[in-house]
């Protein structure tokens, strides 16, 4: 359920086969759907290239879990200055674990400097470089929902019209 | 070297005489593989210079975290190799996600920094940016626009476009185009955050929501290539040091089939009778003014060689001349006087003239205003207006 707070944007669905069929796909979509969400807001198109920058990475991270079967859904959220992107992916579930512990070091202290040790350290993962990369640079608050079997959802609240002024 | 796809097209390369490495477009790769190439030429290079090895992202659009990861750890590698090398990140402060990722590099090793890229893009941009210019601006707008109004369709403006006003200023001009011409979309972009502001302020009073307006560096634009029909940029070429790095920009950004506009003055062609003599003399020394700083006020005829320099075609140019019978005398006294302030008064002082040149130049202003004000007066400010077609 969605906070009722934020107001629904868009919904996007994609066949997960369809979806990683093609790296490209990321980018494109990324930018596709930015340049729509960001349209009314107060610098379209730099919100749209923050917006589109902070959506690639999380669809790069769907793109690498290699699911094939199941749906990818995205949906976008509004409250006030902040854009929530719902992001669901068939995930199983060792790797649904992995995320979870990922996302609960973001809620210790010293995200920076993680952050900064991630960048420098070529064996640590890249879904760790990317979550902590969007806390610390897009200053977003991650959240990991149940969702359906073997699949989970990624809630990330971006305020990137605050980064923009 | 460019990639090869399914990576979206982005670009490296090596500037020997800058001691620069520059990368442009969509740094996106899959893998590290994939952009293999370009960090080996980063590696390479690193190598070889002395002194300050500058990376240049000012022009990348989106650069992901395998990218930035790879580029990040080359950088600190060559930086511990390297202690006696200084290492400098160029970032766009347009670009939000480049300035908030580049930043941490300084904090892997002190050898390496990040420059942002903001200021003295204009070299004229300062001196017109105080809010007390404002008023002027939006004069000049206005009794330009009593001939731009006219002159517009004949560079092929028309209803329905989709328009991007480049360096917009206080957006006045993108606020009448849209009045006038009815836009299917209108982009009004200006590397001004004060100007913007006041465009913005403009358009909430007047319940107008469908311009956008947006912060921008006009030589390297986020906007995609092909996206507009009609491109204007109005006395801005002129107070820019390269402007045909701009006129590449807007080029890059019109459709092909669509058209870039532009205007510019020669100022050393502003004049006025009586006291025709004193006013040629100080407009003569404007032009010398601005060259000092690295502008060029005498650009207007020299629009049609630049269009077609950039690769348009079917190029148009005409000229007109703003007067104090256009409308209200006062009006162009006004402009005159903000113009004496502004150039006999900062910039002037700013190259370091003598009280007696300041004194002789500033007697060029009031008689144009003279001129201006005078029951049978005449007084002009020449203006060129070219227009060029992308090919098709």
């Amino acid at each position: 359920m969605a906070d009722a707070a934020f107001e629904q944007l868009l919904n996007l669905e994609m066949e997960m086969a369809t979806f990683t069929s093609d790296w490209l796909h990321c980018d494109q979509l990324s930018n596709y759907v930015a340049q729509m969400v960001s349209h009314d807001r107060r610098d379209p198109l730099r919100h749209s290239n923050l917006l589109s920058s902070a959506l690639n990475e999380l669809l790069e991270m769907s793109f690498r879990s290699e699911a094939q079967e199941g749906e990818l859904a995205c949906v976008f959220y509004r409250h006030e200055q902040i854009e929530r992107i719902e992001l669901s992916f068939p995930c199983p579930s060792q790797q649904h674990r992995f995320y979870a512990e990922l996302v609960r070091g973001l809620k210790h202290g010293g995200k920076l400097a993680n952050y900064v040790k991630v960048i420098a350290d070529e064996t640590a993962p890249l879904e760790q470089a990317i979550l902590l990369g969007l806390a610390v640079n897009y200053d977003a608050e991650i959240e990991l929902r149940a969702s359906a079997a073997e699949a989970l959802t990624f809630v990330v609240d971006l305020p990137l019209e605050r980064l923009l002024t | 070297m460019t990639a090869n796809n399914p990576s979206p097209v982005f670009t490296t390369q090596f500037d020997t005489s800058n001691q620069e490495f520059v990368a442009t477009g969509v740094f996106r790769p899959r893998s590290i593989a994939d952009i293999a190439d370009d960090l080996l030429l980063l590696r390479d290079k690193i190598e070889k210079v002395h002194g300050v090895f500058y990376v240049n992202l000012k022009r990348v659009t989106h650069m992901n975290s395998t990218a930035f990861g790879a580029l990040a750890r080359v950088l600190v590698d060559a930086s511990y190799s390297r202690p006696e090398l200084k290492i400098v990140v160029l970032a766009s402060s347009v670009v939000t996600w480049a300035t908030q990722m580049f930043r941490h590099l300084g904090e892997l090793s002190p050898n390496i920094s990040m420059e942002i890229y903001d200021s003295a893009f204009y070299p004229g941009q300062a001196f017109v940016e105080d809010k007390s210019f404002i008023p002027i601006l939006r004069t000049q707008t206005k009794m330009t626009w009593r001939h731009e109004r006219t002159i517009l369709p004949r560079h092929g403006l028309r209803g329905g476009m989709a328009i991007a006003d480049i360096c917009c200023g206080i957006g006045d001009f993108a606020m009448l185009v849209r009045k006038e011409f009815d836009p299917a979309r209108i982009v009004a972009l200006d590397h001004s955050v004060a100007s913007l502001d006041y465009a913005r302020s403009v358009a909430e009073d007047f319940c107008v929501r469908d311009i956008e307006y947006t912060f921008g560096d006009a030589s390297q634009m986020l906007f995609e290539s092909d996206q507009f029909d009609f491109v204007t940029c109005r006395h801005s070429l002129q107070i820019f040091d390269r402007p045909e790095l701009l006129l590449r920009e807007l080029y890059r950004i019109c459709k092909p089939g669509g058209r870039v506009y532009i205007t510019n003055e020669k100022n050393s062609h502003c004049l006025g009778e009586p006291r025709a003599e004193t006013i040629q003399w100080t407009y003569n020394e404007v032009a010398k003014l601005f060259r000092h700083f690295d502008m060029d006020v005498e650009m207007g005829p020299k629009g049609s060689r630049l269009l077609l320099d950039t690769g348009f075609e079917d190029v148009r140019i005409e000229s007109f001349m703003v007067t104090n019978h256009d409308g209200d005398p006062q009006e162009f006294a006004d402009v005159i006087e903000a113009w004496e302030d502004v150039y006999a008064g900062e910039m002037s002082a700013r190259r370091g003239d003598s009280p007696e040149f300041v004194a002789r130049f500033r007697q060029g202003f009031r008689d144009h205003i003279f001129a201006a004000l005078h029951p049978r007066g005449y007084a002009g400010w020449p203006i060129w207006a070219a227009s060029g077609q992308k090919p098709l």
